[in-house]
């Protein structure tokens, strides 16, 4: 009997947890976006006001913040400096691929935020500015998209998993 | 002459020009360019990139092909060819892959990268109405090393620093190729830092650095030596800059290179009234060539200069052939 009562107590708890972790990883997204939106309203000022070069732009934003997606330009600044032979929208595209595994952004925004790094340095102030307002729209309306999910989903799977659990715990007992 | 000393090079030397050359050239240019013998490699004057043509590298002997395996010939046999795919990535290496960063300069077909050295660049021209909007399909570069010659100026420095220890007016005139940026830079550190010899104790000079060729500034500070009472106001167009300069720091010298477009007078003229001096140079073969540019005559008539130092490349680059008093036109030094 104590035996039961212990398991269905990790089954609870293990149910409830993996729940909440779901609900977390649905607030995450959000914030991940809003986050790189910063981060490219930075690298404007950046290159229009401050006219620095690429790695001393990128060099600047990850200093300031090191979350998860600030590795994104940490990660483009060290592919730059360890390969002349690449473009800076090849090592923008590598940092990203690379990185992207621990953020919780999804296929549809990895597609944005490389395309971004598709003119990345190669035009005039106008056309950087251009590309980096087009992809902070983009990424605003999946912020708008990922909020709606959330809200959604984060209350759901929090309560999925706590009744999942005392299912479980129920057809076993 | 070449003497023993010349293949000595210091080690430092030899790392600066790996890292502010060598590593802005696309990797198969630079591979045949690091076979070359090292003390020919580091008295390179010039480096030339064209689209479907000979690597080519001018030093003091003249101008030679680069063969395969990085000799240098004039034999047309066996040469390395550039390719325009290698100088659009050269381009891409000198700019940081920052393009943006460096429009302005495009623009006027040249940029200056770190340690002073400038990158000339042709290719097909985008207009936007009349001015320049950028050059695309870059099918040539043209990398001139410039050299830091610490104490080229110590000949002509009793010329231009009078007996009270006042430093006169003094335009250096000069064709290209001939070591005008060189000495110019000089004399900045010597009236900048004091010379000793003559009694003469620095003044603070002003250097209005439009293209970033004196001083050599990278991310602001002086990469070469300038002397210590010198401010630089790095890349800013010479009569603003001029201006700015005597406002803002009192300066008892101005120094700017390439003097002689429209509007630099008014400058001058503001400059020289608030009883500053000013050192700077002009593109031409002698005096009288000089006055047949009419924005440069009216500097010389009106006596505004009162030292003009001509060069030339006679005995290599840096020769000094006249010194000539601006206020009378006599002549105070001849070379042989």
């Amino acid at each position: 009997m104590l035996l039961k009562i212990i398991g269905s107590l990790i089954v609870f708890m293990s149910s409830s947890l993996l729940g909440y972790m779901y609900s977390r990883r649905c607030s995450k997204r959000p914030a991940e976006l809003r986050a790189l939106q910063g981060y490219l309203q930075m690298f404007e000022t950046e290159i229009s006001f401050m006219s620095n070069v690429l790695k001393d732009a990128f060099t600047k934003i990850y200093m300031y913040d090191d979350s998860s997606v600030a590795v994104f330009f940490k990660g483009t600044v060290e592919a730059l400096e360890n390969d002349t032979g690449i473009t800076a929208g090849e090592a923008w595209a590598k940092a990203v691929k690379e990185n992207i595994k621990n953020t919780s952004l999804n296929k549809e925004d990895e597609e944005i935020i490389i395309s971004f790094g598709k003119m990345l340095g190669s035009s005039d102030v106008e056309g950087q500015i251009k590309n980096i307002r087009l992809t902070i729209n983009q990424l605003k309306l999946q912020e708008q998209k990922a909020e709606e999910l959330r809200a959604k989903n984060e209350a759901m799977y929090r309560n999925l998993g706590i009744l999942g659990g005392l299912a479980i715990i129920i057809i076993l007992f | 002459m070449v003497t023993k000393e010349d293949f000595v090079f210091s080690v430092e030397k030899v790392q600066n020009f790996e890292k502010d050359i060598l590593r802005m050239i696309s990797p198969q240019v630079r591979d045949v360019l690091k076979k070359i013998p090292l003390n020919e490699l580091i008295t390179t004057e010039e480096i030339r990139l064209r689209a479907n043509k000979p690597l080519m590298i001018q030093n003091e002997k003249g101008s030679f092909f680069v063969n395969l395996e990085g000799r240098l010939t004039a034999n047309r046999m066996n040469l390395f060819y550039v390719s325009q795919e290698q100088i659009a990535k050269t381009l891409e290496l000198i700019s940081e892959n920052s393009i943006y960063a460096f429009q302005d300069e495009i623009r006027n077909g040249f940029l200056t990268i770190r340690g002073g050295h400038r990158v000339g660049i042709v290719g097909r021209v985008v207009l936007n109405g009349d001015t320049v909007k950028n050059i695309k399909d870059v099918s040539g570069l043209n990398i001139r090393i410039s050299r830091e010659i610490t104490g080229c100026s110590s000949k002509v420095l009793k010329y231009i620093i009078s007996s009270e220890k006042q430093v006169y007016n003094t335009l250096i005139v000069s064709p290209p190729q001939c070591g005008k940026t060189t000495l110019l830079r000089d004399i900045t550190r010597a009236i900048s830092d004091g010379v000793e010899e003559m009694g003469f104790k620095g003044v603070k000079v002003g250097v209005v650095d439009e293209r970033s060729e004196i001083a050599a500034c990278y991310k602001g500070v002086p990469q070469n030596r300038v002397g210590t009472r010198t401010d630089v106001l790095d890349a800013c167009p010479k009569q603003i800059g001029m201006i700015m300069m005597l406002r803002s720091m009192s300066p008892d010298v101005i120094v700017t290179d390439e003097i002689g477009n429209k509007g630099d007078k008014d400058a001058l003229i503001q400059v020289l009234n608030a009883g500053v001096k000013v050192i700077s140079t002009a593109h031409g073969y002698n005096i009288s060539e000089l006055k047949s540019r009419k924005e440069v005559l009216s500097l010389i008539e009106e006596k505004m200069f009162e030292r003009y130092i001509v060069l030339s490349a006679r005995k290599g680059p840096g020769t000094v052939e006249e010194i000539i008093d601006g206020t009378d036109m006599s002549i105070l030094y001849k070379g042989e």
